[in-house]
């Protein structure tokens, strides 16, 4: 705060800033227009202002940032909550429970047994109904504190050290300007307050490793735990724990991805009808994302599922105009390879195509720690394995005809 | 006669052929020349001993979580091999080594002897590429050429010399005596009292007042911490000790005299005869050394001791400063095309390393960091608007401490194990490392992250330790960060 009341104030001159007449002189000074003025513009200018320098002043506040690209974490943290259905809805199972409870209650009074067994049977229907809402309430909340986790990992990456080459992305802009700033602010990192920062961070990946399941004696945790040293930086652990822990699901994911789109793709050729080719897609590609979030620690319900989906395609509609233009390029070459194809096959390969990218997609939405930029995994070699493999049932259904 | 014909052609084939070998490396981009700058004491000689060890340990032994080539099982390791240029003194990695396993020495591990040279050392680095077309050219295995030089710190600074004449020479010595370091001048100071640029020396007298300026730069070196200090070849001579082309110094008080007029002097007047010497040292020493080393980089990293700086005080702090800034002019920076780099080269990827990052506890690096940045504001603003890709790091070539924390009343305080180095053991001297070493349990203060004004020295000083090294026997030393900095400056040739 003092620092920036320190700053000299640009085109102002004073004798001596330091002693209390001179100020109270100026002041006198800069009033005296105001006054002479008051009658005519008084309402319309504020006169100047002189503040002692001594006095207490706090940076103005910045505007927020505006966040790049509606990813997942920000949609989902800026959607309106349907608090009044969640009511309705919890309303509607106690007073559905109690009206059971008393149908019974009053049917073992009554001894009527038929008017027993509904009220138990209504009872019951409530009971489970309630657990499954329960649990996809709470699978709800388990994928929105995923996403905040995960944000908060991307927050701590902004804040590179040692890692961020300043000569390309803002040893100006950021480390110099911002840093500055940052000095005030309770909640900076690793510039200065490395320490609790990264013990903050080492909470974090410690967080993530419990909240994908991951025991001590896991092998990534256990290679991760090795790799890191006293003096590493909050930055480079996470970097080693992307390696040694998520690499390997990576790797795992993407083969899934390959397999579960060229299954996609040979269903769709060999599939006769319209409506089945759409259900089948549907339903392979909710399959597939259920195993990928699956893959990196989360369990999904309906909704969440559903949610994911939509934020998936969404973020799939926002991608950068670039890479659409390169890809759907590059999808138009394969389009002219799908012409080899027999037209069944071509379809194939399209909904296949499109099934890989959905998953591609959902990966980088569901790994815990972002993708650098270079590290993001692309759509060209999946289209080249779906492409032989959709050659491969071509040539076999050519063979078996 | 006949004989030696054809042995002078089969000499010509074959650096013909070595040439065209060394080409088709370097537009393959199998071909590296890394240079190491940093001032005296900044810690160059235990950079490269520690660079080297890392990658000749890359297979086994050495801990290289950050480098990814390492990381992947890819890096290979790496093999000394002759150098290209013979008339060029070996790096002494041996005697480096030696000094670090403390098999010498009855007081344990010392840290590398200061250069007092410039050597050279060629490193054939071998790795599995990742690409296709590497895999398709050398099958399973390909190799990296990495062209190390060490030299005198105090040699680097005078390649800002090569940009000044003998007045805007004199009147910058002039301007730094003027800062803190006049307190070791003053016998040369009385020596050129009441010489004028027209006065006539003879050759006896200027020898002794060069001898005194010598003396007065070794001062200001040793005892003051200073490192802008030209000419560095009166630090450090080598070969051309007591030669007339080192007895020289700067005149104070040109700046009253007109151009014109010091140029209408005699030949046999001070100004003239100093001028002469100071122009044969630039053409004759500075030149070549630039020439024959400095120009033909790929990559670069600059050593910096920061801690040392603020332990010397302020004066020597700005001194630093404006050394570096007048350092990193010397070099030419830009991307490298196919062409360009066949025929020319410049450096197209820069690192800038706070070195001792071993003697704070880890979480004081970003602070170090920080200050790194502020030392080096002027001369990264002109690198950042020629976007030359930089990037800084805190390091430790070999790290001589272990990080720890300390339980003290219910709180946890970070702290540094190791061994302190002797009474009399400096960092600017090392030639007297010896005896009453303690193992010590420290925190050794905080860094500042922004540069403390002088009165903040005034106040308290920093004394940040000294450690001595701990010891190596045959395997890769222990290191902060020199993973990530192998990383930047040669990972993208290892795929």
């Amino acid at each position: 705060m003092t620092t920036e009341s320190r700053h000299p104030r640009p085109g102002k001159r004073f004798t001596s800033p330091n002693s209390a007449q001179a100020d109270a002189a100026s002041t006198a000074y800069a009033e005296r227009p105001t006054e002479s003025a008051s009658e005519s513009a008084a309402e319309a200018l504020r006169g100047a202002r002189h503040f002692s320098p001594e006095m207490e002043s706090q940076p103005l506040a910045a505007a927020e940032p505006e966040p790049a690209t509606p990813g997942l974490d920000a949609t989902l943290s800026a959607r309106p909550r349907h608090r009044g259905l969640k009511w309705l809805l919890l309303g509607t199972l106690t007073l559905g429970g109690v009206e059971a409870g008393h149908a019974l209650y009053q049917a073992a009074m009554g001894g009527d047994l038929i008017a027993g067994a509904w009220g138990l049977l209504g009872l019951g229907a409530i009971g489970l109904g309630a657990r499954a809402l329960g649990k996809e309430l709470f699978r709800l909340r388990h994928l929105r504190k995923h996403v905040a986790l995960r944000a908060e990992l991307e927050e701590h990456q902004q804040d590179d050290f040692g890692q961020e080459s300043f000569g390309q992305r803002g040893f100006g802009q950021k480390s110099f300007g911002q840093r500055g700033d940052a000095l005030s602010t309770p909640d900076e990192d690793a510039g200065k307050a490395g320490g609790k920062a990264g013990s903050q961070q080492e909470d974090l990946l410690e967080q993530l490793r419990r909240q994908m399941k991951l025991g001590d004696d896991d092998a990534g945790v256990r290679a991760w735990r090795a790799a890191c040293e006293a003096h590493h930086s909050p930055s480079e652990r996470r970097e080693l724990f992307a390696f040694h822990v998520l690499g390997p699901r990576d790797r795992e994911a993407r083969r899934l991805i390959s397999r579960m789109s060229g299954e996609t793709a040979v269903m769709v050729a060999v599939s006769p009808l319209t409506w089945v080719d759409m259900s089948l897609v549907a339903w392979r590609g909710l399959r597939m994302m259920e195993r990928l979030s699956r893959l990196y620690g989360l369990e999904l319900g309906y909704a969440s599922r559903l949610r994911l989906f939509k934020e998936v395609l969404a973020s799939m509609a926002f991608a950068g105009a670039s890479e659409l233009a390169a890809e759907a390029s590059m999808d138009l070459l394969s389009m002219n390879l799908a012409g080899r194809l027999s037209t069944k096959a071509g379809q194939g390969l399209g909904s296949g195509l499109m099934n890989a990218r959905l998953g591609l997609r959902a990966m980088r939405l569901l790994r815990p720690i972002p993708f650098h930029a270079e590290e993001v995994p692309r759509i060209g070699e999946l289209r080249a394995e779906l492409f032989s493999r959709m050659r491969k049932a071509d040539k076999g259904e050519d063979d078996a005809a | 006669m006949f004989n030696t014909m054809t042995r002078n052609a089969r000499q010509l084939a074959r650096d013909v052929g070595r040439e065209a070998h060394d080409l088709l490396e370097r537009g393959l981009d199998r071909q590296l020349r890394l240079a190491v700058t940093g001032l005296s004491g900044a810690g160059k000689t235990a950079f490269l001993v520690s660079l080297i060890e890392q990658l000749r340990h890359a297979g086994l032994g050495a801990r290289l979580e950050l480098l990814p080539a390492a990381r992947d099982g890819r890096l290979l390791g790496a093999e000394r091999v002759s150098q290209p240029d013979l008339s060029i003194p070996r790096f002494p990695l041996e005697a480096g080594l030696r000094s670090l396993s403390g098999q010498h020495s009855p007081h344990g591990p010392e840290w590398p002897t200061p250069t007092r040279s410039i050597s050279e050392l060629r490193l054939k680095i071998g790795f599995r590429p990742t690409s296709r077309a590497a895999r398709m050219l050398d099958s399973q295995r390909a190799t990296l050429t990495l062209d190390l030089i060490d030299y005198p710190g105090e040699w680097l600074l005078d390649l800002p010399m090569l940009e000044q004449d003998f007045s805007g020479w004199s009147s910058e010595c002039e301007t730094q005596l003027a800062d803190g370091r006049g307190d070791w001048a003053h016998d040369w100071m009385a020596a050129i009292e009441g010489l004028t640029p027209d006065s006539e020396v003879d050759e006896d007298r200027l020898a002794e007042i060069a001898s005194l300026y010598t003396d007065y730069l070794h001062a200001a070196r040793r005892k003051g911490g200073f490192v802008d200090l030209t000419p560095g070849r009166f630090l450090l001579p080598g070969e051309l000790d007591e030669a007339p082309v080192l007895q020289f110094f700067p005149l104070p008080g040109l700046g009253d005299w007109a151009p014109d007029a010091l140029a209408a002097l005699p030949e046999a007047s001070l100004y003239r005869t100093l001028a002469r010497r100071f122009d044969h040292y630039r053409r004759r020493v500075v030149r070549p050394f630039y020439h024959d080393h400095f120009r033909r980089f790929d990559r670069q990293i600059v050593l910096i001791d920061v801690l040392g700086a603020l332990n010397a005080g302020p004066a020597p702090f700005r001194d630093l400063s404006r050394a570096l800034d007048k350092l990193f002019d010397s070099f030419a920076y830009g991307r490298r095309h196919l062409l360009a780099r066949l025929m020319d080269r410049r450096i197209d990827r820069l690192a800038i390393a706070a070195t001792k990052a071993d003697h704070v506890t880890p979480e004081q690096h970003g602070a170090m960091r920080d200050l790194l940045e502020q030392l080096l504001a002027d001369p990264l603003k002109r690198l950042r608007y020629r976007d030359v890709p930089l990037k800084a790091f805190t390091i430790a070539a070999i790290r001589a401490s272990e990080a720890r924390e300390v339980v003290e009343n219910g709180q946890r305080h970070p702290a540094l194990a190791g061994q302190l180095l002797g009474e009399h053991e400096g960092a600017s001297d090392l030639d007297t490392q010896g005896a009453g070493r303690e193992s010590v349990l420290l925190f050794p203060g905080e860094v500042p992250s922004r540069l403390p004004d002088p009165n903040f020295w005034a106040e308290s000083r920093f004394d940040f330790p000294h450690f001595a090294p701990p010891k190596i026997d045959g395997n890769a030393p222990p290191h902060i960060r020199m993973d990530a900095v192998l990383d930047w400056l040669l990972g993208d040739h290892l795929k």
